[in-house]
């Protein structure tokens, strides 16, 4: 890994100053951000050095050390990825109003996760979430298909993450997408390796802090210049928003400019936020079905439902959802901030078309914000999307190595070999990802949202009526599973195939009805109701599995 | 919720403890769906698409430029909303060379013969130095922009500190005395589609500086998220401890 990592490294010098524009906002390398990045990325592996896995529990569920507080800090840092912190302002940036579907989606779906889940799954205690349902409906088939089932998930939502860390690097050091990518990669992969999930856990703390900061910093300077309330800026930028709907003359505010020399002036743009506008090509419905599949997702990903793990108890379990989801919240209020700042700055036709998913880097920029504090911002964006990514890696190499290679391939499997499987795993998996990542396929918020319907369609319905429906049962969730997985091959068939130009019937109705970002408010529900309707036909539930239920996960 | 035979259903609780689980997981699953998808609904169904002023203008400017009956002020009419829509960062790159073709087209249209000969060679000027320029600051290229801002502007009635002059240089294309038949044909519908927005009491409203419907969607649900669980976490707390429930864990 080394070795690949010291040859990609060689690649620099070539082509370091490849980007560059007449705005000067790509540039080339930028030495002082490249600095923080690096103490940053430093400051993670020594902490993952430190606090290293020692053994499987610690690998899995940091041998369940974790305080409420500190549990809502990993699973704020675990799930603010790449998307939240640069994908969600590019998509309000790119669709106002419709960008605040995705805003609702990712933080209305913890509500669902802990009324309906978080407890029960800790007090279910299995480590992944393939090792529940193939306990729960009593077939070593599920467990695989299920364990199957996370890996592809969390490569879909590692490629969006992968993405927005080429973006970082890219900017950081001028330099080409596809390098960047790869160095990116290269590094997410080695602290991953080195530190296991106990160095994860200790990380996403520190990641959080550094997260959150990096972000909000920016937020207090770009109101206080551009003369808005800066002392609450998730509050402040109400007035931007609506200057942005009403426009602003050059002489309104004539002292003020962007870093390009244009005035601090906009044409009226109700655009911006109104509802589902005619002009960004996005409807109600897609509102509300991309809120439903987010939330719904939420509560099925397995990286998510595997941070129940790691607490002492089960009301801790609870109670770091809420931490959780405060934290969480912090940066979900501050995004829309930078997608109104980053409108009203690049509003002079002059600035160009800015590449979306690096908007909040560029808005900073462009509100002349101190360039080392740009390139704290940056870092900060790599440190989401490597959290995010680690817990990923973590997760689908655990469902790799716990799921299928012991419980199925090798069942006699030493904890040295299984950690080993986890690790040569979890560089496969980096491998398949980064591969995808160079295709730069869609939005950073998109691509992690195909993930999250992926989930809302197979794995969410069988942990629902896993926990609330004793009837539920082996066959239906075979049928059910196999209906969620028939709606999301159809639904990425047709994203692939309009990206490859094939001639599929339909087009327009299903790629509409079943568009990849949401395709699971239908594929939930149905596979829901198959997964009833066949459990009611067929052989019941065997008693000790009702049995457990009861006295383990309800009582 | 529990039985004999070990039977296990969220609808049918058959213990204190699970019936009352029940009920505060009905009441917030309610309170939450209400409070998300509640509120779309109603925005949805108070809303009205109203059309921006310029809009409004320009319709009846450019009925008159279709019927051949425009004077110079119906073509001054048409414009500025079509450098309005030109200013939108949103605009797609395909509708921004229609828009453009139109404006250069509009701007001819309001000009003398030899007001435009000379504007025209500025606007060929200024888009040379706009592929060779590596700052925007480059002097040579300011002072071109500068002086087309003041020739189109002053055509149109713009004055030269006016958010819409600043937009003109961008917005003309080389040739300003054609307008393309597919550009006509393509205009209105853009110009509706950018100039034409949903709104109600709601998206009207303002409330801490913000559009009121934008803050409860931005701001208030994520607030409503947060209490909806801090409240089920301190109801199951007090219930457990009510009810002297200990949980055990695996």
């Amino acid at each position: 890994m080394k070795r690949i990592y010291l040859l990609l490294l060689s690649f620099i010098p070539a082509v370091l100053f490849a980007a560059s524009d007449v705005t000067q906002l790509e540039g080339g390398f930028k030495v002082g951000p490249a600095i923080i990045l690096i103490l940053i990325l430093s400051l993670f592996i020594l902490v993952g050095v430190v606090f290293r896995a020692k053994d499987t529990t610690d690998y899995y569920a940091a041998g369940r050390k974790i305080s409420r507080v500190g549990s809502g800090m990993a699973i704020a840092s675990n799930w603010m990825s790449a998307a939240s912190f640069l994908g969600m302002a590019a998509l309000m940036y790119d669709v106002g109003y419709h960008g605040l579907a995705y805003v609702v989606g990712w933080t209305g779906g913890y509500v669902l996760l802990l009324i309906l889940m978080a407890g029960q799954i800790r007090r279910y205690g299995k480590y992944t979430a393939a090792d529940f349902i193939g306990d729960r409906y009593y077939s070593s088939s599920l467990r695989t298909i299920g364990a199957a089932i996370a890996i592809v998930i969390s490569i879909a939502y590692a490629v969006g993450q992968f993405g927005g860390i080429g973006l970082m690097f890219k900017w950081v050091m001028g330099i080409d997408y596809l390098p960047a990518v790869m160095i990116g990669g290269s590094v997410v992969l080695a602290y991953t390796l080195i530190s296991g999930m106990l160095g994860v856990t200790k990380n996403m703390q520190i990641q959080y802090i550094i997260i959150i900061s990096s972000f909000i910093i920016p937020l207090f300077i770009l109101t206080a210049k551009f003369d808005y309330f800066w002392l609450l800026p998730q509050i402040g930028y109400g007035s931007v928003v609506q200057d942005i709907v009403e426009g602003i003359q050059i002489t309104e505010k004539s002292g003020l400019f962007n870093s390009l020399g244009h005035h601090f002036a906009i044409v009226p743009s109700p655009e911006y936020a109104m509802p589902w506008d005619p002009s960004t090509g996005q409807t109600f419905f897609q509102w509300v079905a991309i809120a439903f599949s987010l939330m719904i997702g939420t509560a099925g990903l397995p990286h998510v439902i595997q941070r129940f793990y790691v607490v002492p108890k089960v009301s801790d379990a609870r109670w770091s959802v809420v931490w959780g989801l405060f934290f969480i919240c912090l940066l979900y209020w501050s995004a829309p901030v930078y997608s109104a700042f980053g409108k009203m700055l690049s509003a002079n036709p002059e600035v160009g078309k800015l590449a979306k998913d690096a908007i909040v880097v560029y808005t900073a920029q462009l509100g002349d914000v101190h360039p080392l504090i740009v390139g704290l911002l940056a870092a900060g964006g790599v440190s989401a999307a490597f959290s995010t990514v680690s817990g990923l890696l973590v997760a689908g190499s655990s469902a790799f190595a716990h799921d299928i290679y012991v419980k199925v391939i090798n069942p006699g499997a030493t904890p040295n070999i299984q950690l080993r499987v986890a690790r040569i795993s979890t560089v496969l998996m980096a491998i398949i990802i980064t591969i995808i990542a160079l295709f730069d396929l869609a939005l950073i918020a998109q691509l992690v949202a195909i993930a999250f319907s992926m989930a809302g369609c197979t794995i969410f319905p069988l942990f629902l009526l896993g926990i609330w429906w004793s009837g539920s049962n082996r066959a239906g969730a075979k049928a059910g599973l196999i209906t969620g997985s028939l709606v999301t091959i159809v639904a990425l068939t047709y994203l692939v195939g309009a990206k490859a130009g094939w001639n599929l019937p339909f087009y327009d109705f299903i790629s509409y009805y079943l568009g990849a970002w949401y395709f699971a408010w239908i594929g939930a529900p149905l596979a829901i109701a198959v997964n009833i309707i066949v459990s009611k036909l067929t052989k019941e539930t065997p008693v000790e599995i009702r049995q457990f239920l009861i006295e383990k996960v309800h009582s | 919720m529990e039985t004999e035979d070990y039977k296990i259903s969220f609808f049918k609780p058959t213990t204190e403890r699970a019936r009352l689980n029940r009920n505060l997981t009905l009441k917030l699953f309610i309170a939450w769906a209400v409070a998300i998808f509640g509120f779309q609904i109603l925005l949805r169904v108070i809303e009205e698409p109203v059309p921006e002023e310029g809009l409004i203008s320009f319709t009846t400017a450019w009925n008159q430029i279709e019927a051949e009956a425009a004077d110079t002020d119906a073509f001054k009419a048409a414009a500025l909303p079509v450098i309005q829509v030109l200013g939108k960062s949103s605009l797609k790159p395909e509708e921004y060379d229609v828009v453009r073709d139109a404006l250069g087209w509009m701007v001819a249209r309001v000009i003398s013969d030899e007001e435009l000969s000379s504007l025209q060679e500025e606007v060929i000027n200024f888009n040379l130095l706009r592929n060779r320029i590596t700052s925007l600051q480059d002097e040579e290229y300011l002072a071109a922009k500068e002086v087309i801002e003041l020739k189109a502007g002053s055509a149109l009635g713009v004055g030269q500190e006016s958010l819409l002059a600043k937009l003109l240089p961008l917005g003309l294309d080389n040739d300003l005395a054609e307008l393309s038949p597919e550009s006509r044909m393509k205009l209105p519908d853009i110009m509706t589609t950018y100039l034409t927005h949903n709104r109600s009491v709601l998206t009207d409203t303002i409330f801490l500086g913000f559009p009121f419907h934008y803050f409860y969607t931005a701001v208030f649900l994520l607030v409503f998220f947060i209490a909806l669980c801090w409240y089920y976490c301190y109801r199951t707390d007090k219930v457990h401890a009510r009810l002297n429930f200990t949980e055990q864990t695996t």
